[in-house]
């Protein structure tokens, strides 16, 4: 299939004003072929279908040297797509290695809780990405990338990670694979998390140090890759980058919508009315919201990490568009184009741009877009509290409630249930992605909140 | 599910007839309504060696196949074992939980919304994985070499196996309309996993934990808190597990209407070692359907780690009757089994009473509990279940022990081979495996049950190795 792009022979990053200007409306129909979407109007502007184009997102803004790997990548990619095999590796490893079919909960109790005084009032249903091997949804994406990797003849796994969960997961599945894994981590990110480095080096990955954070942990991983095109395989694991990584990391987490749609026929026999995810980069929430995308009925809503003062990390929210490691997409910039400091108490949301897929479904009302502050997520209003009490701190509600530890990442997809429940009409079917376990943000959840020894 | 037959609560076996203490006298039931078909066990003395192609370490026992044993009897007990050594106030409930957990047996509405919990909530069935890279590395010069295969209760909600018995005495719990949860713990790992589950069903809940475990487990008093629990700090005796089990017993005595006893493992009085491997039998019944899809038969070997044994149990008591199927249990030998730092309690100890039932247990010639040690607080327990105490007597299971080093090697082997950090326990049953692997003939089909998962134990593990 023929594919246009928008090639610059130098990466470029700033503030770039849209050439296509949109004008879709919600009516989307999705066709969905091997490697791409195509995405046809029911109103007005008729698109010519450009692989790797999300409307005016995505694309391939990267040097020339990696345009033919990138190529060679979206090839491997297609044929697997059609390979049998290939699905059933993936479909075992993913049964047998990380524990799929992923459960969806129904959180009665959750589901009480937001009842008003008439007893109406949706039903809350969990779906438990915090159940897979390693606690959280990466693993979909990284196993079958290994895979893939594997089949290229690939020996070694290059990637960059900022919190480490991404790096650890990576480690995981080279060490089941028996391929060598360098790991790509910022000084400043290492300090915050030693723990997940002492996990990638128990793993047998290869961890280096790069002064700075993410940002420049994954240029460094960048260059080594294209310093090892023929031996090394780059992971990518965010839904950022140049075309087809967002493609392909959005296909392999669709697995979760997929499973989502028959657990739903199954418990209610319908779809889901809303679906509800936290939003980093945009892999769990695309994961779950792609198989709907069709579906006209199914709402659609991400939440981004709020921070707290004058930091946030809410690139959809507040970003404007721009580009971010090869791709267009909504991004957090300051006036002269230069990426602005991102915070959230979570640190899997703070990435200062975002999937150029969720930018195209953002800008054309298919996904509605929120924020939730580090507050609202996790702390208390009151300093102390007794151990009896229902606070306003999504994290601890989950806990509370349901016995359930989210990750701080997920407790902000949480938290907007606290300004969505009351809106919704009696037995509304929201399905909420929890992303990830939260058990081992303890410490960071610790530090922030006083318990009360009762 | 927890209950798939009728009369599940009652097992019958053919053993030998044991020699008994003369002051315990102990009825046989002949079982008629559910004999087994007709067989006797009889088990040769052989050398363990390295090229004999079925190496058993079993110990002769005559067979008199006349005689059944029910596992447990009517009074709890499985042969001299078990039983209910316990204060007069705990009758009572002892009693009606025993009657309550049999009238649930065949009732369907229990059985289905516990298995709804099992499926939805705690995330069964986990899956049965074959361990590629670690059947490779006991691969023979000669490409020969058994199958390792890991029962993955790792990825259950909380990491562990656990919450299969924690959330069934949770609903139990519920059904007995209970308020109110006690339970004990160590590292904290089954506190977490009670507190998880009183949470899920709102009950009101209550953790003892030694005063010196709570300042090594910070963090998981932390995370009891933040789900809502009551940590209450024991400072008698030792500040350590059987402390804690103790004062829970004490709080038990106290509030006995209002409250229920969740025991993490399958010690302590009747019915709670049958009731906790009924609990967590849905581990084995599970293996034996995974292991007819994926090879078309039964495993020829089961491990597990055994610390008080319940995760052993769980994995073992669906294939006790399958006499073809080795089942071997490894203990903690902490330092050494001539250190007398250790927990190998089946090998080191004496028969005696703790915590309710009479069991091995590690004691001094005044019949005081020896503190034991080892590396992972979960083993770290001076007991053992009675339904190890007697499998072990009656030669059906084997026993052995593995040092903090050993099992420091098997957790980073398994992290490096298969990207599954596992629990320090499980690291116990997976240097078994060094042992153990040698001596199988090509082909065996090893299933290790993978108790659960090693995040807990990364800063421990790191300070020992020096990865």
């Amino acid at each position: 299939m023929a594919c246009n792009y928008n090639i610059l022979s130098f990466p470029c990053i700033g503030k770039v004003v849209p050439i296509e200007p949109l004008t879709l409306n919600t009516n989307l129909n999705y066709i969905s072929k091997p490697c791409t979407k195509t995405l046809i109007s029911t109103v007005s502007v008729e698109k010519i279908p450009i692989a790797g184009k999300f409307g005016s997102f995505g694309g391939k803004f990267v040097a020339e040297v990696l345009i033919s790997p990138l190529a060679e990548l979206e090839s491997e990619f297609n044929s697997v797509l059609l390979d049998h095999e290939f699905k059933m590796e993936v479909a075992t490893a993913l049964r047998d290695y990380v524990g799929r079919e992923t459960p969806l909960y129904h959180a009665q109790k959750l589901t009480d809780y937001y009842k008003n005084i008439n007893g109406e009032g949706p039903e809350i249903y969990i779906k438990r990405e915090d159940l897979s091997h390693g606690g959280s949804y990466k693993m979909n994406n990284v196993i079958a990338q290994a895979i893939l990797a594997k089949r290229m003849g690939r020996k070694r796994v290059i990637t960059a990670t900022s919190s480490g969960h991404h790096g650890v997961a990576a480690a995981a599945v080279c060490a089941k694979f028996s391929l060598d894994c360098t790991v790509f981590i910022g000084t400043k990110d290492m300090l915050r998390k030693p723990s997940n480095v002492q996990l990638m080096e128990l793993l047998g990955a290869q961890v280096k140090p790069v002064d700075g954070s993410f940002q420049a942990a994954a240029s460094e991983s960048t260059r080594e890759w294209i310093n090892n095109l023929d031996t090394g395989y780059y992971l990518a694991g965010t839904a950022v980058g140049p075309h087809p990584i967002p493609t392909m990391v959005r296909e392999f987490n669709s697995v979760i919508g997929k499973e989502t749609r028959k657990q739903a026929m199954e418990k209610w026999g319908g779809i889901p009315d809303v679906l509800v995810a936290c939003v980093g980069t945009g892999c769990n929430a695309l994961g779950l919201i792609h198989e709907f995308i069709g579906d006209k009925s199914v709402r659609m809503i991400g939440v981004e990490g709020g921070g707290g003062g004058d930091l946030h990390s809410a690139s959809l929210v507040r970003g404007e568009v721009g580009v971010y490691h090869g791709a267009m997409c909504y991004l957090l910039q300051d006036g002269e184009g230069q990426i602005t400091k991102t915070h959230s108490v979570a640190s899997g949301l703070e990435f200062p741009g975002v999937s150029p897929e969720l930018s195209f479904l953002k800008e054309s009302g298919r996904i509605e877009c929120y924020t939730v502050t580090d507050q609202e997520a996790l702390d208390v209003l009151e300093p102390n509290y007794c151990i009896h009490l229902i606070n306003n701190a999504a994290y601890k509600r989950l806990c509370r409630l349901e016995g359930i530890v989210p990750a701080l990442e997920a407790s902000h997809a949480l938290a907007y249930l606290e300004k969505l429940c009351p809106m919704l009409p009696d037995g509304a079917k929201v399905v909420v992605n929890c992303s990830g376990t939260g058990y081992n943000d303890a410490p960071t959840v610790l530090n922030s909140i006083p318990v009360n020894e009762n | 599910m927890a209950f798939s037959n009728s009369n599940l609560t009652y097992r019958a076996t053919v053993i030998a007839k044991p020699s008994y203490p003369s002051q315990s006298p102990l009825t046989f039931n002949k079982a008629t309504s559910f004999r087994p078909k007709s067989f006797s066990i009889s088990c040769v003395m052989t050398e363990q060696s390295t090229n004999s192609s079925a190496a058993t370490a079993a110990v002769a026992v005559a067979v008199d196949d006349q005689l059944t044993v029910l596992r447990p009897d009517a009074l709890g007990r499985f042969g001299k074992f078990g039983g209910k050594y316990v204060p007069e106030t705990l009758m009572h409930a002892l009693s009606e939980l025993e009657t309550a957990f049999q009238a649930l047996a065949t009732d369907h509405e229990f059985q289905k919304e516990l298995d709804c919990i099992l499926k939805d909530y705690v995330g069964r069935e986990t899956p049965l994985y074959f361990a590629e890279r670690l059947t490779e590395h006991y691969k023979r010069p000669n490409g020969e070499g058994p199958e390792v295969y890991l029962k993955r209760e790792d990825l259950n909600h909380t990491g562990a196996h656990k919450i299969n018995n924690a959330v069934a005495q949770a609903l139990l719990a519920k059904k007995l309309g209970k308020e109110r949860i006690i339970a004990e713990t160590g590292a904290g790992q089954h506190g977490v996993a009670t507190a998880t589950v009183c949470a899920r069903f709102g009950l009101k809940c209550i953790i003892y934990m030694g005063a010196q475990d709570m300042e090594r487990q910070a963090l998981n008093v932390f995370r009891m808190k933040l789900l809502g629990a009551e940590v209450r700090a024991v400072h008698s005796g030792t500040a350590t597990l059987k402390d804690a089990t103790s004062e829970a017993i004490r709080d038990w005595v106290t509030n006995v209407e209002t409250t229920h006893y969740i025991l993490g493992s399958v010690a302590g009085p009747h019915p709670y070692p049958m009731m906790v491997r009924e609990f967590h039998a849905v581990i084995g019944k599970e293996t034996r359907k995974q292991a007819l899809e994926k090879w078309g038969g039964k495993p020829d070997v089961l491990v597990a780690c055994v610390g008080g044994g319940s995760n052993a149990m769980g994995l073992f008591h669906e294939f006790v009757d399958d006499k073809e199927v080795r089942l071997i249990g490894v203990e903690a030998a902490g330092f050494g089994l001539d250190s007398g730092k250790h927990a190998a309690t089946l090998t080191k100890g004496e028969v005696g009473v703790l915590h309710g039932a009479m069991s091995y247990l590690l004691q001094d010639d005044d019949g005081q509990i020896i503190e034991p040690h080892s590396i992972s607080a979960g083993l770290d327990y001076p007991g053992v279940g009675p339904e190890h105490s007697f499998l072990k007597d009656i030669g059906r299971a084997e026993y052995y022990s593995i040092t903090d080093e050993e099992a420091l090697e098997a957790f980073k082997r398994l992290s490096r081979l298969e990207g599954i950090i596992p629990a320090l326990e499980t690291s116990h049953a997976l240097a078994y495996l060094e042992k153990l692997c040698p001596t199988l003939p090509n082909g065996t089909k090893v299933v290790l049950n993978c108790s659960g998962r090693g995040d807990k134990d990364v800063h421990t593990a790191i300070k020992h190795l020096q990865v």
